[in-house]
């Protein structure tokens, strides 16, 4: 396994040196799988939200893209209703861009630079992406609408978690770790803490 | 949760010290000892790691190859340094003794209940590329050959099984076969069909005398195996006048370039996959011919082609098929029967992409041609996104059968790998693999098309010096002497005539549905190894080893290596793509093998393509 070690060297990256808006850390539960928010971009629709992003890591790693998916809603023309993200770096080729000299951080800047810049011409979401080319202004209003009500940081303390993960058992207390802890925080030194509580 | 921890237990299990990250379970307790645990583990996975790299980079070339061709090399963390040693002992002194019958049949004979090994081997196989392998156990001997085109990346297997029926009673055979083989009748075959294929450009032409020599020897002519054939094929050499040769095949079409083998007992049945309907398409598939072979003594042999039929799919193993058959039949069949021989040839070729896309059109399970001068019929159908061709071309009495199923890849991997896949594949690789079953079905549907029309009559034409020699036709000599026999058959194909017959008695043989079937899980392999055009195309092993090579040494500029994120060190092998990227050898060889592209600039390596692959 050669994701191992290089997981854990890309995550002592991440947690020295992250990328700006950038969070990432490894999920309670199990070592593949990371979890990530990502700061949404100033200028954009999604700016004041924060985005939350699980990342699996598969076995073949790192001859084989992370598979990323927003637990966040988000209104975007290439990012759908289950979260699943069209980028040319999250697929293998001869489709996809993903090479082993990639990483998550160089992917997660991807999926921010996308939220910042969707494209349209390839949609996962035909009708937002047709809004985003024709009706801007009704796309950017929707799609501030959905940062406001499901990514931005006062509403998600109280509102439910809408984190459709059901391969995520533990969305409560993760969401709860989100919550309670700024940006810097890194959740992962804390949980065995908040599991102890729990328990 | 559960879940998790029944995981983590079973790779603690496991025979290899093979450790996953598994973070903190969350059973109540015993999560501190638990994450305690794990920690221990992952840096014992460091450790090796370390030691992996280590040791990789203390082989010499030669090792390295030989231990990443044989597939040993696992990968860093996952095995202990001494385990890596011992492979590496092991398989520097294994090569002679994997070749030896010994070891081979015994593999056979223990696996019997599954093909697994012939699975595990043919994995091996095709990383080595060009392979022969043979054994012999007990009344069973085989032989399989494995090719790769270095160049196209195709890649060919032959699997060649031959069992003596009668064990105890080899001399009748013996003495029956000379009569067999140079009997008049058989030259005249041989004649004729001389003047149709050039038989003599053929490599592989064996005497018979060598072949006699031991029965069990049929299965170790394949000089040059053609491609993606199959034939289950037994004769009974004695009384050459009844023989009912109710299958011969042979392809019409570009019959020189495929090096016919077994070429003189073969005479009656030489299987060309130049099926020329099916050569264009199908991104990636295997192929498979099947040629069913009978010369048959009409009235004794009338269970016999049923039985080979079946025997590749009611047998668990190959091995084991031939044997429980020869038990079935032993009783009913005569005594000096040939040994029947089961062979399997598969070819997996990748097709350009585009290649396909021309055909895409054709209609579904319909006819789409149906060529009188080669007599080719081709079927096509189309169910739960699984393309078969079938396709039939016939010339003078010989006819080939082609089935071709192309499979996208993912299908299968969503299934599952190791699982048993889905029904819809299992049932079609079992209608491939138990000789066409669905042809029957077409037969049916179709009986009242043209295809009937043309073929009886340039059957018979073809076939009359046959006739005059020997009664060797497949026609409907055929019929009465053995017709009903090979109703099994019949789907595989026999002539036309028998083919009528056939169609009536064809409720009589059942195919008993075994899911463990050693072709099943061949084909299996095989379609698992398919390339579609989706999927990224790995390299060969001798491209990726014509590649540059070389010891890292302190002064270099570029110190990390970009797929593993690690520096190098002093010593480390390092591989050189053509745009001077250079990477960890175990890195890239694994990337390499399954794209094409350097990792960091996307270039093709391969320098025929040398080009921006564009994403």
């Amino acid at each position: 396994m050669q994701r191992a070690s290089r997981l854990k060297r890309e995550l002592s990256l991440l947690s020295t040196e992250p990328p700006p808006g950038i969070t990432c850390w490894q999920g309670a539960e199990r070592a593949d799988q990371l979890r990530a928010q990502l700061v949404g971009g100033a200028g954009t629709p999604y700016e004041k939200g924060i985005f939350d992003l699980e990342i699996l890591v598969p076995e073949r790693y790192p001859f084989e893209p992370p598979k990323i998916r927003f637990l966040t809603p988000i209104y975007h023309p290439n990012i759908d209703s289950a979260g699943r993200i069209c980028l040319d770096v999250l697929k293998l080729p001869p489709k996809g861009a993903w090479t082993p000299s990639l990483n998550i951080s160089t992917l997660l800047t991807s999926i921010q630079l996308l939220m910042a810049e969707p494209n349209p011409d390839d949609p996962l979401m035909a009708s937002i992406s047709s809004e985003y080319k024709y009706k801007k202004e009704l796309f950017l209003l929707n799609a501030r609408e959905w940062t406001e009500k499901y990514a931005s940081q006062q509403k998600r303390v109280r509102s439910t978690p809408h984190v459709s993960s059901p391969s995520y058992p533990f969305a409560f207390h993760s969401h709860f770790v989100q919550c309670s802890s700024p940006l810097p925080f890194c959740p992962v030194v804390w949980m065995p803490l908040i599991w102890l509580y729990f328990t | 949760m559960k879940l998790e921890k029944d995981n983590v237990d079973n790779e603690l299990s496991g025979t290899l010290p093979f450790i996953k990250m598994e973070s903190s379970d969350s059973s109540d307790k015993g999560n501190i000892d638990q994450s305690e645990a794990q920690r221990q583990r992952q840096l014992d996975r460091l450790d090796r790691e370390e030691a992996f790299y280590q040791f990789v980079n203390n082989l010499s070339e030669e090792d390295y190859r030989l231990m990443r061709d044989n597939n040993l090399l696992g990968t860093p963390g996952e095995i202990t340094e001494e385990e890596l040693l011992r492979r590496l002992h092991q398989v520097k002194e294994g090569p002679p003794q994997q070749n030896s019958d010994e070891n081979r049949g015994a593999e056979s004979a223990e696996d019997v209940s599954n093909g697994d090994s012939i699975i595990d081997w043919l994995n091996s196989v095709r990383q080595t590329g060009n392979t022969t392998r043979s054994g012999q156990r007990g009344n069973q001997s085989w032989r399989a050959v494995s090719r790769t085109n270095p160049n196209s990346g195709d890649f060919r297997f032959s699997l060649e099984i031959n069992v003596n029926r009668n064990n105890g009673n080899t001399n009748p055979e013996t003495e029956n076969e000379p009569s067999l083989e140079p009997s008049s009748g058989e030259d005249l075959e041989n004649s004729q069909s001389d003047s149709e294929i050039p038989r003599s450009e053929s490599p592989s032409v064996r005497q018979p005398g060598s072949e006699r020599s031991t029965s069990e020897e049929l299965t170790t002519e394949e000089a040059s195996p053609p491609r993606g054939q199959r034939r289950a094929r037994s004769r009974s050499p004695e009384q050459r006048r009844t023989r009912a040769r109710t299958d011969r095949s042979r392809s019409p079409i570009n019959p020189v370039s495929e090096t016919p083998r077994r070429s003189h007992h073969n005479t009656s049945s030489q299987t060309l996959d130049h099926s020329s309907v099916n050569e264009v398409e199908g991104s990636s598939r295997t192929r498979q011919h099947v040629t069913l072979r009978q010369h048959a003594v009409g009235t004794e042999m009338p269970s016999e082609n049923a039985v080979l039929f079946s025997s590749p799919e009611t047998r668990p193993a190959p091995q084991a098929a031939g044997s429980s058959e020869t038990n079935g039949t032993s009783e009913s069949a005569a005594p000096g029967q040939r040994p029947p021989t089961i062979v399997l040839d598969l070819q997996v070729r990748r097709v350009r992409p585009g290649e396909y896309r021309q055909r895409d059109s054709i209609a579904n399970r319909t006819r789409s041609r149906s060529q009188t001068p080669n007599n080719t019929v081709t079927y096509e159908s189309e169910r739960g996104g699984f393309r078969r061709t079938f396709s039939r071309s016939e010339r003078a009495g010989v006819r080939t059968y082609v089935s071709t199923i192309r499979i996208p890849i993912r299908r299968i991997l969503n299934t599952g790998l190791s699982e048993t896949t889905s029904v819809a594949i299992q049932t079609m690789l079992r209608q491939i693999m138990t000789g066409f079953g669905e042809l029957s079905y077409f037969m049916y549907s179709d009986s009242d098309a043209d295809p009937n029309g043309p073929t009886p009559n340039q059957n018979v034409d073809a076939s009359e010096p046959q006739n005059g020699g020997g009664g060797t036709s497949g026609n409907e000599n055929t019929d009465v002497s053995s017709g009903e026999v090979y109703e099994g058959g019949n789907e595989g194909g026999s002539t036309s005539g028998a083919r009528r017959e056939g169609r009536n008695t064809r409720g009589s043989v059942t195919f008993e549905e075994s899911g463990s079937l050693p072709f099943l899980s061949l084909a299996q392999f095989f379609l698992l190894n398919e390339d579609d055009d989706d999927q990224p195309r790995g390299l060969t092993k001798e491209q990726i080893d014509n590649l540059a090579m070389r010891n890292f040494g302190e002064s270099d500029a570029l110190k990390t290596c970009s797929v593993c994120i690690t520096e190098y060190t002093e010593g480390n092998k390092l591989r050189k793509l053509p745009c001077s990227h250079e990477y960890h050898v175990h890195c890239i060889d694994r990337w390499l093998s399954e794209n094409s592209t350097c990792p960091i600039c996307r270039r093709a390596v391969l320098a025929s393509g040398n080009r921006e692959s564009v994403v």
